[in-house]
């Protein structure tokens, strides 16, 4: 790589260093550093260095680092060293840091044209501990090494200026090499390429006559890997399954699905909608922050690159880990803490979806004991008019045009190094895959594209994620051919060499197909809007993917071979032998222990109030936001969907509800995928959405394939494929990722199945939506749908007692749910509904308490109406998959009470209606129970009868669901 | 016809909204790129009024509002000089706030001279919150009649305490208010722990109006409250 600092004779460097009179951000640092195993440090000082190149005087500078009324600004550090340790960290020499551009405008603006270069360092002293110490907790939690290191003391810069020389092209020939020696050398040069491919490449070779040049073979890895081929998936058949099941449901409003970037909906007056999901799991595992800021990154550009550029709407974050309360020493080796991964993760998306100005819609944090390797899962919603939301195939002699960063080496590798299993090995040497996020980078083109498209200068766009420019050019050009010169790419890292410059993932780059006529007015444009551009290369009719770099061919691949001749290996599948254990729980008889079960639920990860991470986001930027992540007087309550109003001035929505638990996969892989659409769609209907004008997105996560883990996968895209059919509601986007295996030690660690399921769609009206907290004291609750006091399997009230059981829920048909939904919309459509929410994780008790929470007033449930609600469905027999656990003919009292209180009835709703209302005339034929009031206090109330089982102040409640999301971050 | 400016940069991201919510008023807008004014190709004399809506301005880099506020003293000060003395209406709204407080137009137009900053939150955290703002007695044209009201809108910013060197040149308009009203110190009511739980101030003109929670947020029908709109409503008077 040959990174060094070359010399550059009479070019002076001056520090200056600048502290806060009263700095919060060191002050958060030493408290989150005392409570994660640092409680003997005292103090923590932060000092900002910039570093200064070129002939400038400083002091007329000063008033850009400082502010005086709270910085002060020194040409000498401020850090007295006998207070203790201090550790510098800055970006690595051949990384550019985000904050150099604005420093030299802003210099050059105040007279001070010397200033060639800055760069900026910080450094932080610490009281109370060893320089060992101090050390080590610097790289556990203060820098990323790929792009930044520890700045030893005293070491002399001689150019602040990234530098470099890149390594020569090679030849590379696999022409004779055996099996062994293949896969050796795809280990070692990281293609992890099964040798299928390998073998591929071998005889190609053979055609071509001329061993392969390394970028050749290095793009042949990256596009044939898991991550950009989707090999497994592929293989098994998939996507195709899905896009049957929607090309069957053939759903008036699908604009686009499953082609480009991400899946489109028609929405109101010439304007479509798009969402996409992404997972970024291997680089948020390895170092969360850069990942989890670049999961956002990417798919939001999956936005801006749908169509002919649509704009972000909306936007979401969900993150799977291992229990972040679990000890140190239980964390497998090579894995990062989940407590870490946590809030890095949130920390992360504050820094990145902030700047871009997206409303966030959802945050929604899980966890499981097989999520080493974590789940970071981001949505991104876009809005686009209906006549830009097909692209058009580049023409031969159309420009191939880069915008935005430059390319560094950050990213290397991030397509292979991901679509292999993870181990603490792959952590060190694949830790240059993950990328660093620079959201002001992309802010400036979300702004410039809209603009570009409206120009007509845009014939094709995409964005540049795994394998970089390669994929990005090699997709796009699939049909044509396109001819790239790689010297025309501006670089932040002057050592790359032809191929990494082609796979480098460097972020917050998008490639436009430029009619040349029109190549100018783009140029004029992406200036004013301060947006970098280069045009790289042109599209061409050779049917070759094409590249030269100084002077050199170093790419010459024909796009059929490139998009046809990845071998796929056949993967067998064989049933699992599942090891469930039936779950043992004692029922509480007691107030005491219902209270301390219903605690349970309220302080359980996944039921509790997740704010401190949610305030962090920007949920009303874009002023289209109705119903944000947070309601309910106070806004406080979690409002389980989001609603936006994207047409300024029209009454026209779009609602979004997410759907994922990661604690039914493992009990029944496909019976959770079906849980999953119902809940997704569920949480809508319950607001008064038509489902009728609702699609889907899913973001499938699952272990290494294995025979069963195939076995498994298949049928959850089977369940799902199925049931969108017979619900009529299609899947229009989504995403795979197949390598959630993490090795440590000799013993493999799976993710459970996953499946997330986003539902989205339009809505008429705004005004007509419904949020889940209470209207009026005295009103009657409903419960309406399915109800089975046995099915606690997977549920938050079996993992409170570490179990997780053996059966799930079970929701009846589709037909049955589709009867429910009618009927739900009859009664929105009359305005009989004053609340209503969909029955999830915590049960009807959960729902309860948010909707007390939400509206200051309280709940009373009568337990004999819930179990009336079971035995009537059991009589009526409508439905069902299974039989129930317990015997068909039981009593309605033999039903579990805390069954029926936390059982996770997906697909029942919970309707808040008038005292008068009449049930049985509006839900004839729906399973529907008279579950209690409304209740004037802020309480909660269990009662049988004339008798109170349990009662609670919700201020008690309330407490203990506010605590324990915010201790684990704290 | 009376037109406002919306000016914007690199990262400004509260632009749009600022649009529509003053087609409610029916105050003509024009999005103006602070690139079009550093290069030539627009002068803020076209206009009547200006606003610095919300956003990252060139990323936050070097302090949030800097790098804006630089360019506009060093290359535009005279033209913003002219608009100023004219007795032109300027609002800047959070990111646009810490402009002009980099900028020295508030507290005291003393353009390149800062008499004030917005810094970190006490929280150390971006805050995301609804909140209820106080309207002050304040002779300024942006809340002339709301005296004694009070505005709910959304506010979300991770650098929003307001310190005053010499707190007797700010000019308060909007307080955070507690449930029942009051000025509050208490969090997360007041998301930020400024001092005499200061939300929003004028100059001594009350012309030149700054705030860090977003009345564009709270402008259109489909918003929880439209109090926001009551701020833009009074510079269509205004004009």
């Amino acid at each position: 790589m040959g990174l060094s600092l070359v010399t550059r004779p009479s070019m002076s460097i001056q520090p200056v260093y600048v502290t806060f009179h009263d700095d919060a951000e060191a002050r958060a640092w030493l408290g989150f550093l005392q409570r994660h195993g640092y409680a003997e440090l005292r103090d923590l000082v932060l000092e900002r260095v910039y570093w200064l190149e070129g002939k400038v005087r400083s002091e007329r500078l000063a008033p850009l680092f400082a502010n005086p009324i709270y910085q002060a600004i020194s040409e000498k550090s401020a850090l007295d060293p006998s207070r203790g340790p201090v550790i510098e960290i800055a970006y690595r020499p051949a990384v550019t840091d985000p904050e150099t551009p604005s420093i030299l405008a802003a210099a050059h603006a105040l007279g001070e044209d010397g200033l060639e270069f800055a760069r900026l360092s910080r450094r932080y002293q610490f009281s109370g501990i060893e320089a060992s110490t101090a050390r080590k907790l610097a790289e556990r939690f203060l820098f990323n090494k790929v792009v930044e290191r520890i700045r030893e003391p005293g070491e002399i810069l001689v150019t602040l200026r990234p530098t470099g020389r890149p390594d020569a092209v090679e030849s590379i020939s696999l022409a004779g090499l055996d099996a062994a020696t293949l896969e050796r050398l795809s280990i070692e040069r990281s293609w992890y390429a099964p040798l299928s491919q390998l073998k591929v490449i071998q005889d190609h070779e053979v055609r071509l006559g001329r061993p392969h040049t390394d970028a050749e073979i290095e793009i042949l890895a990256q596009t044939w890997s898991d991550h950009c081929y989707h090999t497994t998936w592929k293989s098994l058949g998939l996507l195709k399954k899905l896009q049957a099941a929607t090309a069957r449901i053939a759903h008036p409003l699908v604009v686009s699905a499953f082609k480009d970037n991400a899946g489109g909906l028609e929405f109101y007056d010439g304007w479509v909608i798009t969402i996409k999901g992404e997972t970024h799991n291997f680089p948020s595992s390895i170092a969360p922050f850069g990942g989890v800021a670049t999961k956002h990154g990417g798919v939001i550009r999956d936005t801006l690159g749908f169509g002919k550029g649509a704009y972000p709407i909306g936007g979401t974050t969900v993150m799977g880990t291992m229990d972040p309360a679990m000890k140190e020493e239980e964390v497998p080796a090579g894995a990062l803490h989940p407590q870490l991964i946590l809030s890095e993760s949130i920390r992360a998306t504050s820094y990145y979806v902030n700047p871009m100005g997206i409303p966030m819609m959802h945050a929604v944090y899980r966890r499981h004991a097989g999520y080493a390797k974590c789940l970071a899962l981001g949505h991104s919603l876009g809005l686009i008019p209906e006549r830009y939301a097909a692209k058009e195939e580049p023409r031969p002699g159309d420009i191939a045009l880069l915008i935005g960063g430059e390319t560094g080496r950050d990213g290397i590798h991030g397509a292979t190094a991901s679509s292999t299993s993870m181990t603490g090995e792959t952590l060190q040497k694949e830790s240059a895959a993950v990328q660093i996020g620079h959201p002001i980078t992309e802010r400036r083109f979300a702004t410039a594209i809209p603009a570009l498209r409206d120009a007509g200068c845009i014939r094709s766009i995409t964005d540049l994620g795994a394998g970089g420019i390669s994929c990005a050019a090699g997709e796009m050009g699939a049909g044509t051919g396109v001819a790239l010169d790689l010297d025309t790419v501006p670089l932040k890292d002057k050592s790359l060499t032809a191929w990494e410059i082609l796979l480098s993932e460097s972020q917050e780059r998008m490639l436009i197909a430029v009619p040349p006529e029109k190549l100018a007015e783009a140029q004029t444009l992406l200036d004013r809007y301060e947006v970098a551009h280069a045009a790289i290369g042109r599209f061409t009719d050779s049917g070759k993917l094409e590249a030269v770099w100084r002077d050199q061919r170093v790419v010459e691949i024909e796009m059929d071979f490139l998009w046809g001749a990845c071998p796929l290996d056949p993967i067998p599948a064989a049933a699992p032998r599942r090891q469930l254990q039936p779950l043992s729980i004692p029922e509480p008889r007691t107030a005491a222990e219902w209270s301390e079960a219903a605690r349970r639920i309220l302080g359980h990860y996944h039921c509790a109030d997740q704010s401190a991470a949610g305030s962090r986001f920007d949920s009303t930027v874009q002023g289209r936001t109705v119903i944000g992540p947070y309601g309910g007087k106070n806004h406080c309550m979690p409002s389980g969907f989001y609603l936006s109003a994207p047409l300024y001035g029209k009454p026209y929505g779009v609602i979004t509800a997410v759907a994922f638990n990661p604690f039914y996969g493992e009990i029944d892989p496909a019976e959770m995928a079906r849980l999953m659409v119902i809940e997704a769609v569920t949480r809508a209907v319950a607001a008064g959405a038509d489902y009728h004008d609702l699609a889907l997105c899913d973001n499938f996560y699952t272990p290494r394939v294995r025979p069963d883990v195939a076995w498994d996968l298949t049928r959850m895209v089977e369940a799902i494929a199925e049931l969108s059919v017979e619900l009529g509601i299609p899947f229009i986007s989504g995403k795979d990722s197949s390598s959630g295996t993490f090795d440590a030690g000799g013993k493999s660690i799976d993710v459970p199945p996953t499946l997330a399921v986003a539902a989205f769609g339009r809505v008429r009206d705004v005004k007509r939506i419904v949020t889940k907290d209470f209207k009026r004291a005295g009103s009657k609750l409903l419960l309406i749908g399915r109800v089975d006091g046995d099915a606690l399997g997977g549920s938050v009230y079996a993992d409170t007692l570490r179990q997780h059981g053996n059966a799930l829920h079970s929701f009846g048909d589709a037909r049955a749910l589709r009867a429910l939904w009618d009927a739900l919309l009859r009664l929105h459509a009359r305005g009989e509904v004053l609340s209503a929410s969909a029955v999830g994780e915590g049960g009807v008790f959960l729902r309860q308490f948010e909707a007390a929470l939400g509206s200051d007033l309280g709940a009373r449930v009568q337990f004999e109406a819930v179990a009336a609600l079971g035995e009537r469905r059991r009589v009526q027999k409508s439905g069902g998959r299974r039989p129930p656990l317990q015997e068909v003919g039981a009593a309605p009292d033999a039903w579990r009470k805390d069954g029926l209180l936390f059982g996770e009835f997906i697909g029942s709703v919970i309707v808040e209606v008038g005292p008068s209302f009449d049930p049985a005339a509006s839900l004839a034929d729906i399973p529907y129970a008279a579950l209690g009031e409304v209740l004037p206090e802020p309480r909660f109330e269990l009662a049988e009868g004339n008798e109170i089982i349990w009662q609670e102040e919700m201020a008690r409640l309330t407490e203990t669901w506010r605590k324990p999301f915010r201790e684990i971050l704290e | 016809m009376s037109r406002a400016a919306i000016l914007y940069a690199p990262g400004t991201n509260c632009h749009e909204e600022t649009v529509a919510a003053l087609d409610r008023t029916g105050i003509a807008s024009e999005l103006v790129l602070l690139r079009d004014l550093l290069d030539g190709r627009a002068r803020l004399n076209r206009f009547q009024a200006a606003i610095i809506p919300g956003g990252f301005s060139y990323g936050d880099h070097l302090g949030a509002g800097r790098i804006f506020a630089t360019l506009l003293v060093a290359r535009l000060g005279e033209q913003l000089g002219e608009f100023l003395a004219a007795g032109r209406p300027l609002l800047g709204v959070c990111n646009g706030f810490q402009v002009l407080g980099e900028a020295g137009i508030l507290p005291a137009r003393s353009l390149g001279k800062r008499g004030m900053a917005l810094v970190e939150n006490q929280s150390g955290r971006f805050e995301d919150r609804n909140v209820r703002l106080l309207v002050s007695r304040n002779e300024s044209p942006w809340t002339r009649g709301l005296e004694g009201q009070i505005l709910e809108m959304p506010s979300a910013h991770g650098e929003g305490r307001a310190l005053f060197p010499e707190s007797r040149l700010a000019r308060v308009a909007l307080r955070y208010a507690d449930g029942f009203g009051n000025p509050t110190a208490h969090y997360p009511e007041n998301p930020n722990g400024t001092a005499g739980a200061v939300a929003g101030i004028t100059d001594d003109t009350g012309l030149v109006l700054g705030l860090m929670p977003h009345p564009e947020r709270a402008s259109l029908p489909a918003h929880g409250s439209q109090d926001g709109l009551k701020l833009f409503q009074n510079l269509a008077r205004a004009l």
